[in-house]
């Protein structure tokens, strides 16, 4: 399945900064559109004016997946006026650490050799073969690196010693598919804590819900507004004013998760979230499990829920529910709120 | 000396000395006025000293000398340092008397020092003349109206006041630049009534004027300044600085609306109309269509709010006309008309709930109908892409080795080729981005140079702008002197006497010249004196010897001897009488000038009078005692 996969890498992008203070777009290859590339810049910690270095930080925009590492250039070197540079990787998958391993090779190509030439060639290599020689012993093989394991690289278990109980409200979110926003002045921390939250719905196994670095402009907000559901991270505190961007709001520096009001009547929960919010908690706090197990036995609870969704939908006609047969079976008012949302969102609700 | 006596017999005058016109010098003052110049003297300079004192002698000779001895020991409390007593005023002499009148001119306050401290300028001497008028109108009494004289009726009445009332008046004006339209012209030509004429009160001309003057002169004030702070250090022209301005402005209102519509639906159900009327708001400044369906949904929800809300203040008048009928039967008809109208609200409640349920079903289908179509579209875009791969797979897969080593060949040729494309690109991008980079070092550069110039024209408009004010206030402070200088009497002239100093004292200069001359002189001769007269006596002393060693053995050497000791003998005399008669001289002349000054002092005039004061003061003192032994 190499040659799929590597219809997944798109381009590859230099950014430098020289001795001058300007950042420019000196390279990239095949060709970058140039709303996309004004982006790029804008996410570049190059061109803010932060001191804020950033190694390596991902995002999304119009379903491409950018990876950008900056690198800054010591003596000696063959570059010369500059003094940092970054590498952008656009493609069409999620997996962080393939594309940091493989920015990383670029990166040392680049510092040793001064010309983008060099660099093309292993991403050449990487695209059509799927392979590259690196500079430390052995090779990039992009094979080594599944999506399976970037989809459980994060850690459940920081989010749920972090929040708790309120875990409840974030798997409620993502099971109804909502608008959830993460603050946190470090993006380092947003994107650890942004990757994760997907995973609490696994029988989805959809990240292109996910878009953890966005800032308040017009255009990523369009892009944003463009899904019905999204877990968006911001480093802007700005953003806790703009209420018509989320139902959720996750205050990270301060761990305090609010709902806004226009969603509140969704979000209601009652004895069956308690119980489930139980399961996570628990299971989240037992030493001998790890991340994945957790999330499995997340995943299983989950299915429970929809395997019993799916049996009121059976005895519906043409198998999707209405909101009067949900009523027949006469559950408690925040269970059959619940009930009706999962299933519009699960796509079993009679129109 | 004249002019001496004249300034002092001016200041004397000033003070309110009575002293007639053909009196011009002190030496014709008489012992009367020369008391009442001395006391009206102490008493603007001390008014608790003189206040006992009075102006003119008394006739009796021991009152004379008692206010002669007051007048004394005042002048010396006042601080004159010179003998002074009862002699200087009753038997006075020309030179104490002047030194006298002197120091008291001299320590009369100034009265033109207040003068100087005002502030200058046409708006201040406006200012003043305000105060001025302003100041005598208050001292007029204020009489009841009917015993007002035309001249009160003017300040006093109320008729003559105006309340402030401004209306806005066009002016003609031309923006520099621009061409201005030429009926835009003609009108302001022709058709414009002038200014005192657009107004419909009269009274309300000056407010007007003054009001649309401040406006002006603010704005332009404002503008200045702003211009100055912030405008030239942006390095923009005006009009860009303006337009970035008006941008910023607007999205900071734009920002502040939206926060505040944001909030408004969230609290308040009750208020439809100012929801709908921020959202349209909203709308003008972004005019884009995206935020339509959030808008819309709003007004959808307002409308039917809005239509609800007519429905039951309908449905609530209908209820009031009710005709005056029996009591009984009107009681009846309203309960009745009580239940039908819960009736109608229960309904309109269930209606109301239903929609809203409907609503919200409404909504999350909705949401399931887009995620659908959503996914169908993705999922759609990505069949055909491997569509067409799998198409251009089963083109070649008939002969599936040979196409994939052939396809192998071609990937690498092309990857080849590209890379071949890159390091040409290579070669002539990076001199382009060096090249880049050089020149925009070279402009770095030129920055700070150009923001260094600009902080040092900044620095000489400031001293531009301040040397132009310090002018300005210059001339005004001249043109106000020179008209002040006109107004100033003229009986002293004061140009005539600093003539007289300057001429004094370039003469004491000349004069000291020639002293020191003088004095040179004198000590050369005396410094040759001296040596001739050292000279002398060392040529004496050796041939003295000389001739005395000589002297035993020759009768004639000793006769020589005899003669020149005579011979020296008498010179000394010589000159020991030559230096007798110059210090005769010099004694004669100091005589003289001593009997010089005494002569004018009139001692004997004095004498005679004080002979027949004593004799006066006797007689009194005997006639008291004979007073005292009677009574």
């Amino acid at each position: 399945m190499a040659t799929t996969e590597t219809q997944l890498m798109l381009s590859v992008g230099l950014i430098e900064k020289d001795v001058n203070g300007d950042t420019l777009w000196v390279w990239c290859y095949p060709s970058v559109a140039s709303d996309l590339r004004q982006l790029l810049l804008s996410k570049c910690c190059l061109t803010q004016d932060g001191r804020e270095f950033h190694t390596f930080v991902f995002g999304q925009f119009c379903r491409t997946w950018y990876y950008i590492s900056t690198v800054e250039v010591q003596e000696p070197t063959a570059l010369n006026k500059v003094t940092h540079f970054s590498i952008v990787v656009t493609a069409k998958d999620f997996n962080p650490e393939k594309y940091a391993a493989l920015s990383r090779i670029l990166c040392r190509m680049y510092i040793k050799h001064g010309s983008p030439v060099k660099m093309m060639e292993a991403y050449i290599t990487v695209l059509t073969k799927g392979i590259c020689q690196s500079d430390e012993n052995g090779s990039f093989l992009i094979k080594d690196y599944d999506v399976r394991k970037a989809y459980l690289a994060g850690s459940v278990k920081d989010v749920v010693s972090q929040f708790g109980m309120e875990t409840i409200i974030l798997y409620t979110a993502l099971m109804l598919k909502r608008r959830i926003v993460v603050h946190h002045p470090r993006i380092e921390a947003l994107l650890e804590f942004t990757r994760v939250l997907p995973a609490l719905a696994w029988h989805r196994k959809d990240w292109s819900i996910l878009h953890p670095y966005v800032h308040l402009t017009d255009t990523e907000l369009e892009d944003l507004k463009k899904c019905p559901g999204y877990i968006a991270g911001f480093v802007d505190p700005e953003v806790s004013n703009r209420s018509d961007l989320f139902d959720v709001f996750v205050n990270l520096p301060d761990s305090v998760i609010t709902v806004s009001q226009g969603a509140k009547d969704a979000m209601a929960m009652g004895k069956l979230h308690k119980d489930v919010g139980q399961l996570i908690v628990q299971s989240a706090e037992d030493a001998e499990r790890s991340d994945s197990q957790v999330i499995k036995d997340v995943s299983v609870k989950t299915k429970e829920i929809l395997a019993n969704l799916a049996a009121l939908a059976a005895e519906c006609e043409d198998s999707k529910i209405t909101l009067e047969g949900l009523k027949q079976h006469r559950f408690p008012p925040a269970t059959e709120n619940f009930l009706f949302h999962l299933a519009a969102a699960e796509q079993l609700l009679r129109i | 000396m004249e002019e001496v006596d004249k300034i002092l017999i001016h200041a004397l005058k000033q003070v309110g000395t009575e002293v007639s016109e053909d009196i011009d010098s002190v030496k014709q003052f008489t012992s009367e006025l020369i008391v009442e110049a001395v006391v009206r003297c102490i008493r603007v300079i001390e008014p608790g000293l003189g206040s006992s004192l009075p102006t003119s002698l008394p006739p009796g000779m021991s009152a004379r000398f008692r206010v002669g001895m007051s007048l004394a020991q005042a002048c010396q409390d006042i601080g004159y340092k010179g003998e002074i007593g009862y002699q200087t005023f009753l038997y006075s002499n020309e030179p104490e008397i002047r030194s006298l009148l002197m120091f008291l001119v001299e320590r009369l306050p100034r009265a033109s020092a207040e003068a100087s401290d005002q502030p200058t300028g046409k708006s201040a001497v406006l200012q003043r003349h305000i105060a001025a008028a302003i100041k005598t109108q208050l001292a007029v009494p204020w009489l009841p109206p009917n015993c007002r004289l035309p001249l009160h009726c003017e300040m006093q009445s109320v008729g003559s006041l105006h309340s402030f009332h401004t209306q806005h008046l066009s002016l003609p004006h031309c923006s520099k630049g621009k061409k201005q339209l030429k009926e835009v012209r003609d009108y302001q030509r022709d058709i414009l009534p002038p200014v005192t004429s657009q107004l419909s009160h009269q009274a309300s001309v000056v407010a007007s004027i003054l009001e649309q003057h401040t406006a002006e002169l603010s704005a332009a004030q404002e503008w200045e300044h702003e211009w100055n702070s912030q405008g030239l250090l942006s390095r923009l022209t005006p009009q860009e600085y303006r337009s970035k301005k008006l941008t910023r402005l607007r999205k900071r209102i734009e920002e502040q609306l939206r926060s505040a519509a944001q909030t408004s639906p969230e609290s308040a159900f009750g208020v439809p109309t100012s929801t709908s009327d921020l959202s349209e708001l909203l709308q003008t400044f972004r005019g884009s269509a995206p935020s339509d369906h959030i808008l819309t949904k709003g007004t959808h929800f307002t409308h039917t709010q809005k239509f609800t809300f007519t429905q039951e203040t309908a449905a609530a008048p209908s209820a009031i006309p009710i005709g005056r009928q029996s009591e009984g039967d009107v009681q009846l008809q309203q309960q009745e008309e009580l239940a039908s109208l819960q009736q109608q609200i229960q309904q309109l409640c269930t209606n109301i709930d239903q929609i809203a349920a409907d609503m919200k079903h409404m909504t999350v289908t909705n949401a399931q109908v887009l995620d659908e179509l959503k996914q169908q579209e993705l999922g759609n875009s990505e069949n055909t892409e491997k569509l067409q791969v799998k198409k251009k797979t089963i083109d070649l897969l008939p002969d599936a080795d040979n196409n994939l080593l052939k396809l192998q060949a071609v990937v690498e040729a092309s990857a080849k080729r590209v890379v071949n494309l890159a390091s040409q690109w290579e070669k002539h991008r990076a001199p382009l981005i060096e090249e880049h980079r050089r020149l925009k070092e070279i402009c770095s550069s030129q920055d700070l140079e150009s923001s260094r110039k600009l902080s040092e024209i900044k620095s000489l408009h400031e001293k531009i702008h301040m040397s132009t004010e310090e002018a300005k206030k210059k001339e005004e402070i001249y043109k106000q002197l020179v008209t002040e200088l006109e107004n100033l009497p003229h009986d002293a002239s004061r140009s005539a006497y600093t003539q007289r100093i300057l001429e004094i004292v370039g003469n004491i200069k000349k004069q000291k010249e020639e002293i020191t001359k003088v004095l040179s002189d004198t000590k050369e001769v005396q410094k040759e004196i001296n040596n001739l007269t050292g000279k002398l006596d060392r040529t004496f002393a050796v041939t003295d010897e000389l001739v005395f060693k000589d002297a035993k053995k020759d009768e004639s050497v000793r006769k020589s001897y005899k003669y020149l000791a005579a011979l020296h003998e008498n010179c000394n005399q010589l000159i020991q009488t030559i230096e007798d008669t110059g210090t005769i001289l010099r004694e004669i002349r100091d005589l003289e000038e001593q009997i010089e000054t005494e002569n004018s002092n009139k001692t004997v005039a004095n004498l005679e009078r004080i002979l027949d004061d004593y004799k006066a003061i006797r007689q009194e003192n005997s006639a008291l005692a004979a007073k005292i032994r009677e009574g």
